[in-house]
């Protein structure tokens, strides 16, 4: 009867590795995460440098990740306080991004699927953004119509959003000081 | 003794003796197994689960791009054949071929293999922002360059590591304005992404990417 423990202790070990192993894929992009603010990136798993975590996650997911040297991604789940992203709330995303030749931003739920919406309006793009005279960016998401930079939200729970910079001339790899400053603040009102 | 044996401690059931009869003493001789035996003999096995445990995370992430079934060469692979540049619906919110698509942009895949022979890829730049970026078949990206770092046209020769070792040294001086990728593996990904600046233009940038192809060379 030694055997039935040893295969218990067997059995235990391979679903707990496992489990983490599930954990970090469907949690994780990959290591070398670059945080600024609520935004997060992963600069090396755009390269032939990407870590094993970015690498099986993007195999699992099936996703064709950009390459750095096309662009950088930046993901938002949550606002400046931590709190998640509501598509029920007024969802402000304010201030200037870095230099780049082209920026577009989209929204999109949980499981990174575009909000259904009349006017198929997925994202907002460099060139269809309005700016305020100082140059910054103040874009809405909200359930409802909004003037100026309005993203729908379709009263979804949970979003996330997706920033990527195209042709950017600056590089993440000494580190996330600078990225701090020059990324845009979320900020989540009326919430209900 | 095996490191084991704390497992199959039999615990004497109480009713063999009628019930409740001598229960102090037997709940002291539990009480002192438990104390003496049990965080002793559990340590081991659990560290040995906790290693085992570790050694089956770093094997499945590391087996992950080898195994998974539904990666983005196997989601192409329905789409299209090898060595033909196909353009990809615009992805929308009840179906998109790969996940986290930039809904901003306009996608042609090319789906190679370079078993026979290099591949030829040629992308005329649209309006805006164009770029062609290179994946392996577990989408490992290796290369990519955009309209700005190549003029009007995009051209480029893919090969593997021989077909790059057995090229004419001379071929080389005259063609160089020929880009020349290696591949590290036999099979992958060419992804052609045009930027559409403004929806309206949508149907013209696609027009304009119908234009890219890629055919094995000669």
């Amino acid at each position: 009867m030694r055997l039935l423990p040893l295969a218990f202790t067997l059995l235990v070990a391979i679903a707990l590795g496992l489990g983490v192993t599930l954990f970090m894929v469907t949690h994780s992009r990959g290591l070398d995460v670059v945080q600024a603010g609520p935004w997060q990136g992963w600069p090396r798993s755009g390269t032939v440098k990407a870590d094993p975590y970015s690498r099986a996650a993007v195999a699992r997911s099936g996703e064709l990740p950009l390459e750095l040297a096309d662009g950088l991604l930046f993901l938002a789940t949550t606002d400046d306080k931590g709190r998640p992203i509501d598509g029920r709330c007024e969802t402000r995303i304010t201030g200037t991004l870095p230099q780049a030749r082209l920026w577009t931003l989209a929204v999109m739920d949980e499981e990174g699927r575009f909000i259904p919406n009349d006017a198929e309006r997925y994202g907002l793009t460099s060139s269809e953004a309005l700016y305020r005279a100082d140059g910054a960016l103040d874009i809405r998401l909200s359930p409802r119509a909004r003037p100026g930079n309005w993203l729908p939200t379709g009263a979804r729970g949970r979003l996330q959003v997706a920033l990527r910079l195209y042709d950017a001339p600056f590089s993440f790899a000494s580190g996330a000081g600078d990225a701090t400053t020059v990324l845009p603040h979320i900020v989540q009102e009326a919430c209900p | 003794m095996s490191l084991f044996d704390t497992f199959t401690v039999r615990v004497p059931r109480p009713g063999k003796d009628g019930k409740g009869s001598d229960g102090r003493g037997w709940f002291r001789r539990q009480l002192a197994r438990v104390n003496w035996l049990w965080p002793a003999g559990l340590l081991l096995p659990a560290a040995v689960a906790l290693v085992l445990a570790g050694i089956a995370h770093i094997v499945s992430i590391l087996a992950m791009p080898a195994l998974a079934e539904h990666n983005a060469f196997a989601r192409l692979a329905a789409l299209t054949d090898s060595n033909e540049m196909k353009l990809l619906p615009d992805p929308t919110p009840l179906s998109a071929v790969l996940p986290m698509q930039d809904p901003a942009f306009i996608s042609a895949v090319c789906l190679y293999d370079l078993n026979d022979k290099p591949l030829k890829v040629r992308v005329p730049a649209t309006a805006d922002y164009t770029s062609v970026s290179f994946y392996t078949d577990q989408a490992l990206p290796f290369y990519a360059l955009s309209d700005q770092a190549a003029g009007k046209v995009i051209e480029l020769d893919l090969m593997n590591a021989d077909q790059k070792a057995a090229l004419p040294e001379d071929e080389e001086i005259t063609a160089a304005d020929r880009l020349v990728i290696e591949s590290p593996s036999e099979e992958g990904i060419v992804l052609v992404r045009a930027h559409v600046r403004d929806r309206s233009m949508r149907e013209l940038v696609r027009r304009q990417l119908e234009a890219a192809t890629c055919t094995p060379a000669n």
